[in-house]
């Protein structure tokens, strides 16, 4: 039962994240979503693909995303992510949030660890 | 020798053998369903489609025909229904095994009082009994309740007791546990086409008496 949980809480923190990390894929350059999905899976943040199409739905919805079609040259034009002015807000507000959490993280791990030094 | 059907898929050719082709189909169909109530259901379908085309052309290197062996690894790849949150591909040992606890008189333990909002002269109560108890016209019970209140008064307490305790049943799935039908899917199915029936009886209804009120106001 126990394992469930775990699986569970991993795949929470991940989706947190995963939002923010897409977001600052595309801030860099225009990507396709190939591309996005293999950063992505070199950080290990994505264990399917599926997940991250209706994710960028969703951005794009939001107008935090646009895309635009580019030809390709073995097959169909491929669409193109890029991120909107609105889009650079929420992803830097985002970046903000997370180091928050990051210093959060770190202090209360490096306290737990005096504490356990100290006894 | 394997029956081949011709597809495109995300824009791209395919041929695929019959038994892939019906796994895709339903693979589909399944994070479509699952999708269908959000405004963008037909574009990420046609993502996921484009990108499983790309993985089928890296997976097949030259070769021709799409078959079981490939799906599986794109499959693998792109996700499973349940990990996009929809329901499973049904598989035939999950299938028996359910068929079997169906069996298992599901009719009784299914059974649970409910409030019966579409058949109620207060809030339900006697219609949701009578429901319970399998009596057909829920008159009795009222009458029940009505001579209890003259003899003695206990009829509107009990009432107003129940009103509180029991639950009104909301979904199809209540109102199938409160007439004792088991939950299964054909069921629920057949409800809600029984609703959108009475709906649709109930709109025309409506328009008649709108029509006739039109008409006497002129």
């Amino acid at each position: 039962m126990s394992d469930v949980k775990l699986e569970n809480t991993k795949a929470q923190m991940r989706k947190g994240i995963l939002e923010l990390c897409v977001l600052s894929i595309i801030s860099k350059e225009a990507s396709y979503p190939t591309d996005i999905i293999n950063e992505l899976k070199e950080a290990k943040l994505i264990v399917v693909e599926g997940t991250l199409y209706p994710l960028l739905n969703r951005l794009k919805d939001a107008s935090l995303l646009e895309y635009n079609w580019r030809e390709s040259k073995s097959g169909p034009p491929r669409k193109y992510y890029q991120i909107t002015e609105s889009g650079q807000d929420f992803l830097s507000s985002l970046k903000e949030t997370w180091e928050d959490l990051n210093l959060a993280v770190n202090y209360s791990q490096s306290k737990i660890k005096q504490n356990e030094q100290n006894s | 020798m394997n029956k081949t059907v011709s597809i495109n898929l995300g824009g791209y050719p395919f041929h695929i053998n019959e038994d892939a082709f019906e796994y895709v189909h339903q693979y589909l169909e399944s994070i479509r369903n699952h999708f269908s109530a959000s405004d963008g259901c037909d574009e990420i379908l046609y993502d996921i489609e484009v990108r499983m085309a790309e993985l089928f052309q890296e997976h097949l290197k030259g070769r021709t025909i799409v078959s079981m062996k490939e799906v599986d690894e794109v499959v693998q790849v792109m996700g499973k229904p349940e990990d996009f949150g929809a329901e499973p591909l049904e598989q035939p040992t999950y299938q028996q095994n359910r068929d079997k606890s169906f069996k298992k008189g599901s009719i009784k333990t299914g059974k649970r009082l409910f409030r019966d909002p579409d058949d109620q002269k207060l809030a339900g109560v006697c219609s949701g009994i009578s429901a319970y108890f399998g009596i057909d016209d829920p008159v009795w019970v009222r009458l029940i309740f009505v001579l209890f209140t003259f003899f003695g008064g206990f009829g509107v307490m009990t009432y107003l007791v129940l009103w509180f305790i029991v639950p009104e049943a909301v979904t199809s799935s209540d109102k199938l546990a409160m007439k004792g039908e088991p939950t299964t899917v054909e069921n629920i199915a057949k409800k809600v086409e029984e609703e959108i029936n009475e709906l649709g009886d109930k709109i025309s209804e409506w328009g008649k008496e709108f029509g006739s009120k039109k008409k006497r106001h002129r």
